[in-house]
């Protein structure tokens, strides 16, 4: 096989210049590999409370990312990742609440709100049971308030009818961020984050030598 | 509150069944949830300590204001109905609390006089609630006295279908005894009632029934429940089974609910089934901006034959913790005279905030 582009659609941006997606030399016959970028993915996560009633949620929807990715018939090898969804976009419903996650949970000493971001050098994700599934674990650096800690991330990647979907989740602990529970009038949040993420790439142009990036 | 994750009203109100005074969690939300919003602080001078016993009576006082216009095709008439609600919860000990309502009011708004089911009888002064209660651990609250028995959606509306045909109007408080057990994806609410003694000879029910909750998803957002309860009186029995869905997604959530009522009326030795179903959609454009769309339907079977469909919009703004506004206008469909009947109501209700 000789050179594949992937390209991907763009919804629309949250930045100015989509992230692009050039096309590259496959490393062997069984494989594709692309830069893939994806600018509007979501991310969402929930937190228990000391009231059985009540959990907070909180999505973006504002969520970048990029890899290469190479994909084989043995499963994707994923490299250079990296995502990141700015504070100020995460909303659990309530602007109030909203106010006070940021204050409590992102906001650094210095005043400053840096992005949430996640990076990883490599992830080897092999098929699993279907031949379009792949799973696995992702291990990397979870950055809150511009702090980097270990993070693990369970990841399922599906390709199918040229898009490829990603989701994961995993569980920050606030306390390994040096960050009190947040507490409001007697309710307060467990020490445990659950996050999820869901992202989508379309490969809309297999010959094309650059395409934008779409998200879903 | 559904969809900001509550699965029920605990977190909120003192009342695990929901409606009536908020704890001062609930009330930081009610504040959030204005268009002034800000942070809620509790008061603490000596005024409010000497009135509240050293914080041990929670209380307050409620102002509403409803103007209703409505038509028929023929007529219209204007109904101007205030309403003053005097509500308190004193603490008699850690696990032991009394909560009280008395209602005031320059006009009733009895349940439709149906003969198969004759409305309460209205009162300008009425308790509508006083309940003993008992907290015997985190999951479990028991209740006795007078109050409105458990219901589905609990929505404040009682004029609605599934709420006036079913014996859940502003006078019916019948003496009860009920539990209210909670667990973080369940709810269960078991009671016993009988007569609250405004009912008119022959009405007077006792009865048992229960609701039961699931949060199915395990997210906090998708709560699905059953009811059911049986009832006699002198005049004849009613079965009622109901299911009810309280769904939520950030902005905006779905309350769903359809009960199927059995009845048997002694004086027809007849028996015939009541259908009512209620759905909205709400919407939060803010915090403190909630719209909502609801259809409505009850159909009710020979002898006592009925069939209606309604739709309603409303807006309601809150302003601030104390002051709400709601806009509605809903139209009614009667399938067996072919009638509209249109309504537009202003709704103004002011409370204290301590």
């Amino acid at each position: 096989m000789g050179t594949l582009a992937h390209s991907v659609k763009v919804g629309s941006t949250l930045f100015s210049g989509a992230l692009i997606c050039f096309a590259t030399q496959l490393r062997a016959n069984t494989a594709d590999s692309a830069l893939i970028g994806v600018n509007q993915g979501t991310i969402s996560f929930e937190v228990a409370t000391n009231v059985p009633a009540l959990r907070v949620h909180g999505k973006s929807s504002a969520l970048t990312a990029r890899a290469r990715v190479d994909s084989g018939a043995d499963g994707f090898v994923l490299e250079q990742i990296e995502a990141a969804v700015p504070v100020r976009s995460l909303e659990t419903g309530l602007a109030l609440r909203d106010d006070h996650m940021r204050k409590y949970i992102f906001t650094t000493a210095e005043g400053e709100i840096p992005d949430v971001r996640f990076s990883s050098e490599r992830a080897e994700c092999p098929k699993s049971g279907s031949a379009r599934r792949a799973t696995c674990s992702v291990t990397g650096a979870l950055a809150i308030r511009g702090a980097s800690r270990p993070f693990v991330m369970m990841l399922t990647i599906t390709e199918e009818n040229g898009s490829i979907r990603a989701s994961g989740h995993g569980v920050v602990k606030l306390s390994t961020y040096g960050i009190d529970q947040p507490s409001q009038l007697g309710v307060r949040t467990t020490d445990e984050v659950k996050l999820k993420l869901e992202l989508t790439a379309r490969r809309s142009s297999p010959q094309g030598a650059i395409g934008s990036v779409a998200a879903r | 509150m559904i969809r900001l994750g509550y699965t029920n009203c605990a977190a909120c109100h003192v009342a695990p069944q929901g409606g009536g005074l908020l704890n001062d969690y609930g009330r930081g939300i009610d504040q959030a949830q204005s268009l002034r919003g800000g942070e809620y602080e509790p008061a603490d001078d000596g005024l409010f300590r000497s009135i509240s016993a050293n914080g041990r009576i929670r209380q307050d006082l409620r102002f509403v204001m409803q103007q209703q216009t409505r038509w028929n095709g023929q007529a219209a008439s204007t109904a101007m109905r205030g309403r003053v609600l005097y509500r308190a919860v004193a603490a008699l000990s850690s696990n032991l609390r009394f909560a009280g309502t008395v209602t005031g009011e320059n006009e009733s708004a009895a349940r439709p006089s149906l003969s198969y089911e004759p409305p309460a009888t209205p009162s300008h002064v009425f308790v509508n609630t006083a309940l003993l209660h008992y907290r015997a651990g985190n999951a479990l609250e028991i209740a006795v006295g007078r109050d409105q028995l458990p219901a589905g959606i609990n929505i404040p509306d009682l004029g609605v279908f599934i709420k006036s045909r079913n014996r859940l109007g502003y006078y019916d408080a019948p003496a009860q005894i009920k539990a209210v057990w909670a667990g973080d994806r369940f709810q269960v609410m078991p009671f016993v009632y009988g007569s609250a003694g405004n009912e008119i000879r022959g009405e007077r029910e006792r009865g048992a029934g229960s609701l039961a909750e699931f949060d199915v998803l395990g997210n906090h957002r998708t709560v699905l429940g059953a009811t059911i309860q049986h009832s006699s009186a002198g005049n004849g029995d009613r079965r009622l089974t109901g299911g009810y869905a309280r769904v939520g997604f950030g902005k905006w959530g779905i309350l769903a609910e359809h009960d199927i009522t059995n009845r048997f009326r002694g004086t027809t030795s007849q028996a015939f089934r009541q259908d009512a179903s209620y759905a909205q959609v709400f919407w939060a454009a803010r915090d403190w901006l909630v719209t909502s769309a609801t259809g409505e339907r009850l159909r009710v079977d020979a002898p006592f034959r009925e069939h209606l469909t309604a739709g309603k919009v409303e807006i309601a703004t809150r302003f601030t913790s104390h002051a709400t506004l709601t806009l509605g206008t809903r139209v009614e469909h009667n399938a067996a005279t072919g009638r509209i009947a249109t309504s537009l109501a202003v709704q103004f209700a002011l409370k204290t905030v301590d």
